[in-house]
């Protein structure tokens, strides 16, 4: 059990997206020794959840959602550091590699679904922009990743998310790896005609379709 | 300092200037805006989404003019921040021009600065906006905008394939199709007579070796034509764009600066995007010698403009612009709704009223978010210069502005989470004489008739 003063001092500085007092209350509770993954998925997790939340209904802007991300990405890292000393494994909710496609330069929606997706508790790596297939299939490749996210915001960029499906099944890995789309050129159509393993329109729509995906893959 | 000085010191700046994250910049703009908003008590009130003060319009130029001098733009390439002193931004504004010839021959109109509430009636540079295109249909889309009464300028949208194959931004089909649909713009000018015709760009060029392309001055993009150099959210820019920038000039061709503000991003609420979104006109001016400009305010979910945040950010950022400098801009109205239905009309009609009260020239539209594939057409495109004309000539104030746009909001906005998606332009319009169809032309005369029962006053329009 986390102390409460612990627990509000950190859920209230990741709510206000202040880094310095993120991080400073982490510190502070794995010197107590509180059990770091506790802190993740009772503190962390809710607090980064309800951020997002209050994103999607446009009570806060992206701002404060980045802000939040940022405070929540050096509270993990020195969790995970702590986890690591101590000989265990950080858990996560799946392995995301994200990325827009090759000649797409806009990013704020795979950054949007990239921050609700690490406040979800996954591992994300974030391939930046303009990342060629091959690049999403490397990272993937060398993180163990179980989902593959591409992103195309322009119409004409769009042909960047079938060039993934198509590398994917190409090099006979197309089942190895969870594959997702979005971004405002793609639909649910564009995403069938590729064979994409998902699709979504919104940020939280893409963590909902992340989670169900995971859930599948671990009951199959 | 002289044009090329500039030019060359804006590429030193991008290698020697202060190195951060991109999420720092971003952060930091934030933070200033918000800051920026205290200093100069600049508040959003949803139920004056066009204020008629112009003292308030003063304080939204000087905050986007400070924003602008103290955060710089981002390079995006070097994660360099490239800044400038505000005499030199004021120098570069100095230079700016407010008369433009677009176009040529007989065909060409005289662009100029507008003030608010200007007696002289904007111009429409429209066209499909960047949505995507078929190319099954693109020649008949094209004519079907030139064609309009109330047009002025067409802008070639961005077709998805070619030859049936995927376009890829950065390949040589980029650079094919780019040539096909410059072509095909010029083609649907010299069909409806109007073989001058100003052409805004071509937005299948996603890249600048793609917008290079065009610049073929016989069948293709000309010096009198123009092509849009992009700002990415917010005030930052790349290699990629900068390096249109001499191109451009040297081929003697209009450069438009395109701004995509959004609103709920980083810019925060209305009253924050309003300001950066002069940061950003000034930016255009500074670093990318804009001969005109483009705002395209895009709210962050439902990526339209005609919400009250994106009403007062146009209304805004307009009047500051307007009242502060002497430059020629434009400005989209980008709807939730698609062709064919009364909601995106009244979505034009909104922002047409605004836009022409408020200083700009007209620019549009964009239809279902800018997502559904032919989901436009040239009719609401000549519609929105129909009513930005109707709003000169019936002398509408901001004041009375406010009153409509208020008026019509509750016609549409039930559909910003579900919207109507209408047809597309070969289910609107008959293919074989390019007229809309008789379901798609009732809407355009009830969207009239409800305008006018709002204070427009309309002459003979081409579907009365």
């Amino acid at each position: 059990m986390i102390p409460t003063e612990i627990a509000q001092k950190l859920g209230s500085a990741l709510t206000q997206g202040d880094k310095d007092a993120a991080v400073a209350a982490t510190q502070e509770a794995l010197a107590q020794g509180i059990a770091p993954v506790a802190l993740v998925q009772e503190v962390i997790v809710p607090a980064l959840t309800e951020v997002g939340r209050r994103f999607e209904d446009l009570d806060i802007f992206l701002p404060e959602l980045m802000a939040a991300g940022e405070a929540g990405n050096a509270c993990t890292d020195l969790i995970e550091q702590a986890i690591l000393k101590s000989g265990s494994q950080m858990q996560a909710e799946g392995t995301v590699v994200i990325g827009t496609v090759k000649g797409d330069i806009h990013d704020i929606g795979k950054n949007i679904v990239a921050s609700l997706l690490k406040a979800q508790g996954f591992k994300v790596i974030d391939l930046g922009k303009d990342v060629p297939a091959a690049r999403f299939l490397e990272a993937a490749e060398t993180s163990h990743a179980d989902i593959i996210a591409a992103s195309a915001l322009m119409s004409i960029t769009r042909a960047g998310a079938r060039d993934v499906a198509i590398l994917l099944h190409d090099r006979g890995v197309r089942n190895q790896f969870l594959y997702i789309v979005g971004g405002g050129s793609i639909t649910q159509e564009y995403a069938d005609e590729i064979a994409a393993d998902g699709f979504s329109e919104t940020g939280s729509g893409a963590v909902e379709l992340a989670k169900s995906l995971m859930a599948k893959k671990r009951g199959a | 300092m002289y044009a090329n000085d500039r030019l060359l010191e804006i590429h030193q700046r991008s290698r020697t200037g202060p190195f951060m994250r991109e999420v720092e910049f971003d952060l930091m703009l934030a933070k200033r805006t918000n800051e920026l908003l205290n200093e100069y008590n600049i508040k959003f009130d949803p139920n004056l989404v066009v204020p008629a003060d112009d003292d308030l319009a003063d304080r939204v130029f000087q905050a986007g003019l400070q924003l602008l001098e103290d955060i710089g733009c981002y390079h995006l390439d070097t994660q360099r921040v490239i800044k400038f002193s505000r005499a030199e931004i004021l120098d570069a504004l100095r230079q700016a021009p407010d008369t433009l010839y677009l176009g040529e021959g007989r065909d060409m109109v005289i662009a100029r600065h507008r003030g608010i509430e200007d007696p002289n009636p904007p111009l429409n540079l429209t066209g499909p906006a960047g949505q995507p295109c078929s190319e099954t249909y693109y020649l008949p889309l094209m004519i079907s905008y030139a064609q309009e009464p109330y047009v002025q300028a067409i802008e070639s949208g961005a077709t998805l394939t070619y030859n049936g194959y995927d376009i890829m931004a950065g390949s040589l089909m980029e650079v094919k199709a780019v040539q096909r649909d410059s072509a095909t713009a010029r083609e649907a000018i010299r069909r409806v007579g109007k073989p001058g015709m100003h052409i805004g760009d071509c937005a299948t060029g996603m890249t600048a070796i793609g917008k290079m392309a065009a610049s073929e001055p016989v069948n293709l993009l000309r010096p009198c034509d123009g092509r849009l150099v992009a700002q990415m959210c917010e005030l930052k820019t790349n290699d990629d764009q900068l390096i249109r920038v001499p191109h451009l000039l040297e081929y003697g061709s209009h450069i438009i600066n395109l701004m995509t503000p959004l609103t709920g991003g980083i810019g925060g609420g209305p009253a924050g995007v309003a300001v950066v979104s002069v940061a950003e006109t000034l930016m255009g001016v500074v670093c990318y010698f804009a001969t005109y400009h483009y705002l395209s305010i895009t709210h962050i979910k439902w990526t339209n403009n005609s919400d009250p945040w994106g009403m007062y950010v146009l209304a805004m950022a307009g009047q500051a612009m307007a009242r502060n400098s002497h430059i020629v801009w434009t400005d989209d109205p980008f709807n939730v709704n698609g062709a064919g239905t009364l909601e995106n009309l009244y979505e034009v009609a909104g922002h047409a009223i605004i836009g022409s009260v408020c200083g700009y020239q007209q620019h549009g539209v964009g239809s279902t978010g800018g997502n559904i594939v032919d989901h436009h057409t040239g009719l609401e495109a000549g519609f929105q210069g129909e009513v930005a004309i109707a709003a000169t000539r019936s002398g509408i104030t901001r004041e009375k502005a406010n009153e409509i746009a208020l008026k019509l909001l509750p016609l549409y906005k039930d559909t910003f989470k579900d919207p109507k998606l209408g047809k597309p332009f070969n289910e609107l319009y008959d293919l074989k004489t390019i007229t809309p169809k008789q379901e798609w032309q009732d809407c355009y005369r009830q969207a009239k008739d409800t305008l006018s029962k709002l204070g427009l006053s309309f002459t003979q329009g081409p579907y009365d």
